[in-house]
């Protein structure tokens, strides 16, 4: 039974109120300019870099979004989620595409959903689409959403990797890697972007955006940048930190691949042995230059032998520790393959060969079948060569299967030309150290070359 | 989704509903006069029967003027309990609207599918719990406030009462959604770029031959979807379509204009510079005459036009000449006109589908079929009224809530399920069995293939099962199917709404279900003690 008048009990409510009032302001008062300001909550969300602000650009609609659903986020996210995957079984890719940015809207900071839709956009939505232009759409899409993803969580280093992936591997490599590379340039959408690229992906007028390589070298150095204050969990942090002289690797390999040799392509290799041995053209160091820890201390990948006593010493290990923790570090990223790769390259020889094998199997192409022989003849003598020059070559499969193609073709020429194959040769070597790869580099030459 | 627009077979529905509502009103009208004879003896059947000629003269003597009167108390009473706030939330969700919408930048097409979806799932999400929660709570609240005495002491039959109360609402429910749909049709054409058309589809039916040209199946390429089936190409595989009412338009000059949205499905790279390309021909199997039409490439998932003219010419084989035919006057007998689609490049498949070939007619302005759209809403709250309304007849207000809302949800979320398990179960093709079941295989980790072992625990468990079919089946029958009034995919689509697949399905359910609304309602607020809080 309450005995309390109805203002004794108003009176009690307000003393209650006043009461509680206490430990809401104490954990939940928000913070002020200052630092260490704010109630309890205020202040841990500032130590840890929990802040909305501090986690990355602010959207105000997911903000409010959040805020609307109170505490039916969890709810409405597994909803769509439902829906997304109904629609891409239906192929509803736009309405998917929209159900993908409700989605962030509501988990912002949720690393793995942006992973996870921005390689489904990239990867899996433009693989379903047929013409080629549409698939580089979707791609840029991917790219376009990772993107938006790193601003939300610019502290992260995984999603400024997984763009520099994207623009690297899936315009650079996949099997529309022609056409993706030239619509990086161009984008197909003429309508909109006037014959220019498309300036949302590839920021055109900076030098380092005019290749999707470059631009995705740009994006591993600041996935490079963010890794020092807060660790990726995507790979092992050596092999994450070599992204960046590697997309340089792969951007003269490309120039290579699309038959551009000369100054430029020379360049561009002479930049990724610096970059992977001595120092990026930042001022950082290269990525050989760089320490990293194992069970016997710091390693340098790019480390001669007073390099590594010192080291040892320093760390108090044995030299044969560390020479053999170095070793296993450079065997994991093919270190020394690399670098010789790269200092091959980077040479006039390499060049030459390379430039004349392409040349040799162009003229073929055209029916100048002297001309090509000639031409072919050259290059593989300059290839014999660099072959004997760095012997590490002879293992590469990018080597070993332009060397045979390039005999393949010469030897193709023998028998169009009527006249015998020689016995002795410059890739004779080569040649039969591999024959067994050459029936199916064949079938790639016929079909290459529409040959029966 | 599988937007495949089908004719409803209107004819078949009425019987359905008739065979139906007879069944059930036998049923109920059998058990009454049963229990009423039990209970009272041979006065018990009279009394039955009294009730039921009480209806059929309340009805024949139902007053337009109380039912209108009725109708406009219960509209103010509405706008008295502020249910116009609710333009409030709307004004607020199209303000803000545009930033919680994706943009498809380069796309603009699709830019206007997201606005338009939009719009008509707001206009429907906002009017339905505003007529839902008006029509469950209007007579428990009467009755709670006596304010139902007053009137049915008046010579206000039960029946107008019903009537005046459904009005009321549903005049309520129109105006919300008149103003959302005035107001979302100059957001959409504000927001979209592009100009808006409602294009007029005819479809025809379709058939597949193999790739030995014997009718048959088309190739499932590994899609969990089996919306379409593919012709593989350079084979006899084909996609053979059969279009019905097809006659020159007003200009007698005019061809056809077809419209497709193939897929394409590569085991191979091929030339990927070009898409794949699909042939069409057109033949007339009474004088076996085929005209081959030049091959284009598929665009996916985008509109392909093909425009075909009147007079195309042939290569004549026999004569080896070319000669020149009339689309209407040698290719279509009857008005009927066949098409075949196959694919060219050797090794590729093209998928296809019902819908993905069809005529298209002249179009229509963009209005009309939104307009359509905003009906196919307006006859869901209609619908949603005449529940509420007979709900909150013989419950009160919380519990006819609930119950409508229940309706609502499994007419509308999980009627498609409810279909597949029902089917499923009726042709014995459900694996894991009923839910008791599917619990005792979840339990023991037995996946759906394994059978249960033989023996009473198991035949009592598929007995239990049986009988939750039953009642299934029975709550299939019962609860209405709102995805009848869903049409925003038609105009999203950029189409039309159909009358025939789309607004007769939609009028059906509603006046389906209208009678037994209002036959329920009557009986239970004549039964019902109105005393009772």
């Amino acid at each position: 039974m309450n005995r309390l008048s109805s203002r004794n009990r108003k009176v009690v409510y307000l003393v209650g109120m006043i009461v509680l009032l206490v430990p809401i302001i104490v954990l939940g008062m928000p913070a002020a300019s200052g630092e260490g300001s704010g109630g309890y909550l205020a202040r841990l969300r500032q130590e840890h870099d929990l802040g909305e602000t501090s986690l990355g650009e602010v959207d105000p609609s997911s903000a409010t979004m959040n805020l609307v659903l109170l505490g039916l986020r969890g709810v409405a996210t597994n909803i769509l989620w439902m829906q997304l995957q109904e629609q891409k079984e239906t192929k509803q890719w736009f309405q998917m595409k929209a159900t993908t940015d409700s989605i962030t809207q509501l988990q912002p900071h949720f690393l793995k959903v942006w992973q996870y839709h921005g390689w489904n956009l990239a990867f899996n939505v433009s693989a379903e689409w047929d013409q080629v232009e549409d698939r580089y759409y979707w791609v840029k899409e991917g790219t376009k959403f990772t993107m938006q993803g790193s601003r939300r969580n610019e502290r992260f280093p995984e999603l400024y990797w997984d763009v520099g992936n994207m623009l690297g591997k899936k315009i650079g490599r996949s099997d529309e890697w022609q056409f993706f590379r030239r619509f990086y340039k161009s984008d197909p959408n003429t309508k909109l972007f006037e014959g220019g690229p498309d300036p949302e992906i590839s920021r055109f007028g900076a030098s380092e955006f005019e290749d999707n390589y470059l631009a995705s070298k740009y994006w591993f150095h600041v996935a490079n940048d963010k890794e020092e204050s807060q660790a990726q969990h995507i790979m092992m942090r050596m092999v994450f930190r070599q992204y960046p002289a590697r997309a340089q690797m792969d951007y003269a390999d490309a120039l290579q691949r699309e038959g551009l040799f000369g100054e430029r392509t020379g360049q561009a290799w002479a930049e990724a042995y610096r970059d992977w041995t001595e120092q990026y053209r930042t001022g950082d160091p290269g990525f050989g230059q760089e320490i990293f820890y194992t069970p016997a201390g710091g390693v340098r990948l790019e480390a001669s032998e007073a390099d590594m006593r010192e080291l040892a010493k320093k760390d108090s290990v044995s030299l044969r520790d560390k020479r053999t923790w170095t070793s296993r570090y450079q065997d994991i990223v093919s270190y020394r393959y690399w670098r010789t790769r790269s200092d091959a390259e980077s040479r006039g020889k390499t060049e030459a060969a390379h430039r004349e094998i392409f040349e040799g199997q162009k003229l073929f192409r055209e029916g100048r079948l002297l001309e090509s022989k000639e031409m072919l003849e050259a290059g593989m003598e300059k290839f014999a060569s660099l072959l004997e020059d760095y012997p590490s070559l002879t293992s590469d499969d990018g080597f070993i299967e332009e060397g045979l193609m390039a005999v393949l073709y010469w030897r193709h020429i023998h028998t169009l030309l009527e006249i015998p194959f020689p016995e002795n040769f410059a890739l004779r070597k080569l040649w039969e150290k591999e024959a067994a790869r050459i029936p199916s580099l064949e079938i790639d030459f016929r079909r290459d070359n529409g040959i029966g | 989704m599988n937007f495949n627009p089908l004719p409803y077979p209107i004819g078949q529905a009425v019987i359905f509903w008739l065979i139906l509502f007879g069944s059930v009103t036998g049923i109920v009208l059998a058990i009454a006069l049963f229990t009423s004879l039990v209970a009272r003896g041979l006065k018990g059947p009279a009394a039955v029967l009294g009730q039921v000629r009480d209806f059929a003269v309340d009805m024949i003597r139902l007053s337009p003027r109380r039912v209108f009167a009725l109708s406009s108390l219960t509209f103010k009473e509405a706008i008295r309990r502020k249910a116009l706030l609710i333009f409030v939330v709307f004004a607020l969700l199209f303000m803000f609207g545009g930033w919680f919408l994706s943009g498809t930048g380069e796309r603009p097409d699709e830019q206007a599918r997201v606005y338009i979806s939009f719009v008509l799932r707001v206009i429907g999400w906002l009017t339905l719990p505003v007529v839902l929660l008006l029509s469950c709570w209007g007579i428990p609240e009467d009755i709670r406030a006596r304010s139902l005495h007053t009137v049915v002491t008046k010579p206000a039959r039960r029946n107008e009462i019903f009537l005046g109360r459904f009005l009321g609402f549903s005049a309520v429910g129109s105006i919300i959604v008149v103003i959302m749909g005035v107001v979302g049709y100059f957001w959409i054409v504000r927001q979209t770029p592009s100009d808006l058309v409602a294009r007029v589809p005819r479809y025809g039916d379709l058939a597949f031959l193999d790739r030995e040209g014997n009718p048959g199946r088309g190739v499932n390429v590994g899609d969990m979807w089996e919306f379409r089936s593919y012709v593989e190409g350079a084979t006899r595989a084909r996609g053979l379509w059969r279009f019905k009412d097809v006659y020159p338009g007003d200009n007698p000059d005019e061809g056809l204009v077809l419209e497709s949205r193939f897929e394409a499905f590569r085991t191979h790279k091929g030339d990927m510079e070009r898409g794949l390309l699909c042939e069409l021909s057109f033949f007339n199997p009474e004088t076996e005459l085929r005209v081959r039409h030049r091959p284009f490439q598929v665009k996916e998932f985008s509109q392909n036009e093909i425009k075909i003219d009147r007079k195309l010419s042939m290569y004549d084989e026999e004569t080896n000449t070319t000669k020149e035919v009339d689309l209407f006057d040698d290719l279509i007998t009857d008005g009927t006109l066949y098409v075949e689609a196959r694919a060219i490049d050797p090794g590729q498949y093209l998928g296809m589908a019902r819908p993905d070939l069809f005529i298209r007619m002249a179009n229509r302005p963009f209005y009309v079929g939104y307009a359509k759209a905003v009906f196919g809403i307006w006859m869901m709250a209609i619908l949603v009224v005449a529940l509420g309304v007979t709900a909150s007849c013989f419950v009160k207000g919380p519990v006819a809530t609930l119950l409508t809302l229940t309706f609502l949800i499994i007419g509308q979320g999980f009627r498609e399920f409810m279909d597949r398990m029902v089917f499923q179960n009726l042709n014995n093709v459900l694996a894991g069995g009923g839910p008791v079941e599917s619990w005792i295989r979840l339990i023991r980790h037995m996946n759906p293939q394994v059978p249960m072992e033989p023996g009473v625990s198991t035949s009592i468990i598929q007995f239990v099962d049986a009988r939750m079919f039953d009642l299934l089946w029975i709550v299939q029958h019962i609860v209405p199917d709102f995805r009848h009034f869903r049409m925003a995919p038609y105009i999203a689509n950029g189409f039309d709404v159909n009358f025939e697949s789309a607004i007769v399905p939609g009028l059906a359910v509603m006046f389906g279900y209208l009678l037994p609304c209002l036959l329920l309602g009557y009986f239970s607020l004549k039964l019902r003690e109105l005393e009772a809080k």
